[in-house]
């Protein structure tokens, strides 16, 4: 059994009346790539500030590697990368110096540390701008060097804080392929975000908050296992009777339906065939079918069923 | 470890542009424009003339001739002598083009002046010392013998007005707008201070929380950050005093490396100030940075920057002030190089700047030593 990287027990964190995170409870085995998924505001930041010593907290404890973290646990520091939300580096420094500034708080021999900020430059896809000052860089690029300068001392814990925020997609998924690259060179991974999709492409397993509560937690497939939702159908059609509605929610499996915007939403619980079955009925009263959609449940299913509103906002 | 953080931060506080224009390129502005606009006042204000003046009913080969006559070889003649019949002398006086009509015809020398004034009070003390000596010369006529003796003498008395240096610097009143801007531009290295303390601060930056994550101690980060800003402070003070002494030829006096001490360490407590400020939790830098130079540019007002005579009614009214602002101490270090000859003045100067400067680095480390944030 993998061993135990990160450990979090009952920790709560309190801002005057607002309870940034409630009785909090982790643990992040080793090789994993672990998800925190959760709205804005839901306290994902705020556990990994925590988890990092830089914020106080109320109660509870952290344990990384097996020993307490405090903000003077420097080998356990030795051994994180940390890559933050807001892009940290120094804008009067070029691509390479900022690397080799941060790989040097963790590296002291000069050879080594050489040839970590060398393989941190290719592994992000930075060669050709490494003369390059910060503000010259697109908001992509900034962001891959955000993350060269986080884990060129080769870490063996991740903490990417929504690395991925105004980035573009072609960034966006050089980003993931990275991170899972790094886990599969053995790193442990924590990713907090609260986009479900790139949660879903590289977590091995997700803890889904809310309002500082861990509301779920499991793989993916262990989440979506536990709501009522196992598929979607959608239905581009006229207002149908309620005869045939009524008869659409009386098939097998069917457990909830709702015409709105020109489309017809099925929800099923279980079962096979059910987008036959909901066509038959259609097809049977003579209705002019539009497009037809059938969809497995996502995050945000599972997000909606157990919080009762959706993940993201509609901005995001 | 401390030598990697030392390279880079001095590395990236050179790139900062605001270094460059602020504490290098507005200073030699600042200076220069100091130099044209006040140097030409002063000069007219303040800088020995002589005085014009008419003489009538004096003779060739007279004693007073003679006095005339030799004063017009010194360097700073005390009087620009005409001589002239009297219509032609009160035609000038009356036209403004002299200050008085010496009349010789008489037994003693008499003046008629149009106005009152310095010029005009030159001349009276010129003619009441003559007269009184050609008292003397008369009473000694007795004696001829003595004769040479005594007009030497009178003409040793007439150069009254006579520069003599007492120390090893230079006393122009001028040149202590030049001491108040260094001590401005020491005051303005608070601006490279504050990020010191930002820099390394979760809770005030980004960098500052990615560093407070890494196994670097913060006290050895501040440090590094610190010293690179001493430098790099340093720097910009010996440039900025080299181009006044050497481009603007301000005369500092002979002690001139005194003199760059006194800048140097001014801007290590100009740094020490930004610090402080910088590690205050709240407020973003340009917040701080704004409050700091409205601060620095009263201190210097206070000091003497824009009004050469505030630094000496807040002496007469409130003098603990001119004991607490860093601005009048800086200025007064190098000021007082050129009043007193020892050094005792300017190291108790000195040390007033280190002591501020160690009391300002303490605060900052202080607050910045929290080991965790209650909120970032």
């Amino acid at each position: 059994m993998a061993d135990t990287v990160v450990k979090i027990e009952n920790l709560v964190k309190r801002y005057k009346d607002l309870i940034a995170l409630d009785h909090l409870s982790l643990e992040i085995k080793e090789g994993e790539v672990f998800g925190l998924l959760g709205p804005n505001g839901s306290g994902k930041t705020t556990t990994i500030n925590c988890l990092l010593s830089l914020l106080a907290f109320d109660k509870g404890s952290i344990e990384i590697f097996g020993k307490e973290m405090t903000p003077t646990s420097y080998d356990i520091k030795r051994e994180i990368g940390i890559i933050m939300q807001n892009v940290a580096v120094f804008e009067e420094l070029t691509v390479y110096d900022n690397i080799d500034y941060f790989c040097g708080l963790y590296i002291t021999d000069k050879a080594e540390r050489k040839k970590c900020v060398e393989e941190a430059i290719k592994f992000v896809g930075l060669e050709d701008f490494t003369k390059f000052y910060p503000k010259k860089l697109s908001g992509g690029l900034l962001r891959r060097l955000n993350i060269a300068c986080g884990i060129a001392h080769k870490p063996k814990l991740i903490i990417l804080d929504e690395p991925t925020v105004a980035v573009d997609p072609q960034s966006r998924n050089k980003i993931l392929e990275g991170i899972q690259e790094l886990n599969r060179n053995g790193a442990t991974v924590i990713y907090t975000s609260h986009y479900m999709e790139e949660v879903e492409q590289i977590c091995t397993r997700i803890a889904i908050m809310d309002k500082g509560h861990k509301v779920a937690e499991g793989t993916k497939e262990e989440l979506k296992k536990m709501i009522k939702n196992t598929e979607t159908i959608s239905v581009e059609i006229a207002e149908p009777s309620e005869e045939i509605t009524k008869e659409i929610s009386e098939l097998p499996h069917v457990y909830k339906t709702e015409y709105a915007e020109d489309r017809l939403t099925v929800w099923c619980s279980g079962g096979k065939h059910n987008l036959i079955r909901v066509l038959g009925v259609l097809q049977k009263h003579d209705l002019h079918i539009g497009r037809v959609y059938s969809e497995l449940p996502t995050l945000n299913d599972v997000f909606l069923e157990i919080t009762g509103k959706a993940l993201r906002d509609k901005e995001d | 470890m401390f030598l990697h953080d030392l390279k880079y931060e001095l590395i990236s506080s050179l790139r900062t542009k605001q270094v460059i224009i602020w504490l290098l390129i507005y200073p030699m502005i600042l200076g220069t424009l100091f130099k044209v606009a006040f140097s030409g006042i002063y000069e007219k204000e303040n800088l020995f003339s002589s005085v014009p003046a008419v003489v009538v009913g004096c003779s060739e080969g007279s004693p007073l001739r003679s006095v005339l006559d030799g004063m017009k070889n010194s360097d700073k003649p005390l009087l620009d002598v005409k001589y002239a019949d009297r219509e032609e002398a009160e035609k000038l006086l009356n036209d403004g083009d002299t200050e008085g009509i010496i009349d010789a015809s008489g037994e003693a020398l008499t003046l008629t002046v149009a106005g009152e004034g310095m010029n005009e009070t030159i001349l009276k003390a010129f003619c009441d010392q003559y007269n009184s000596n050609a008292k003397v010369i008369t009473e000694s006529a007795s004696d001829p013998a003595k004769l040479g003796a005594v007009t030497e003498q009178l003409m040793k008395d007439a150069n009254v007005v006579e520069h003599k240096q007492l120390v090893e610097g230079n006393m122009d009143f001028f040149v202590e707008y030049f001491y108040n801007l260094v001590a401005m531009i020491a005051l303005f290295g608070s601006m490279i201070g504050i990020t010191a303390a930002m820099d390394n601060q979760a809770n005030l930056s980004a960098l500052g929380a990615r560093k407070c994550c890494s196994p670097r101690p913060k006290m050895l980060s501040l440090l590094a950050a610190l010293t690179a800003r001493f430098i790099l402070m340093a720097v910009c003070m010996v440039i900025t005093i080299s181009y006044f002494s050497f481009i603007l030829k301000i005369d500092y006096g002979e002690r001139l490396g005194l003199v760059y001490l006194a800048g140097t360490v001014g801007g290590m407590l100009g740094v020490s100030l930004g610090f402080a400020v910088g590690s205050i939790g709240f407020g973003n830098y340009g917040i701080k940075n704004s409050i700091l130079t409205a601060v620095s540019l009263l201190l210097c007002f206070c000091s003497g920057l824009m009004d050469g005579n505030m630094k000496i009614r807040i002496q007469e009214n409130v003098p603990v002030l001119n004991k607490l602002n860093p601005a009048a101490v800086i200025a007064d270090s190098m000021h007082c190089l050129n009043v007193f000859n020892d050094t005792k003045m300017y190291t108790e100067k000195l040390i007033t700047m280190l002591v501020m400067t160690a009391v300002l680095v303490m605060f900052g480390f202080i607050i910045t030593r929290r080991r965790k944030y209650a909120s970032l």
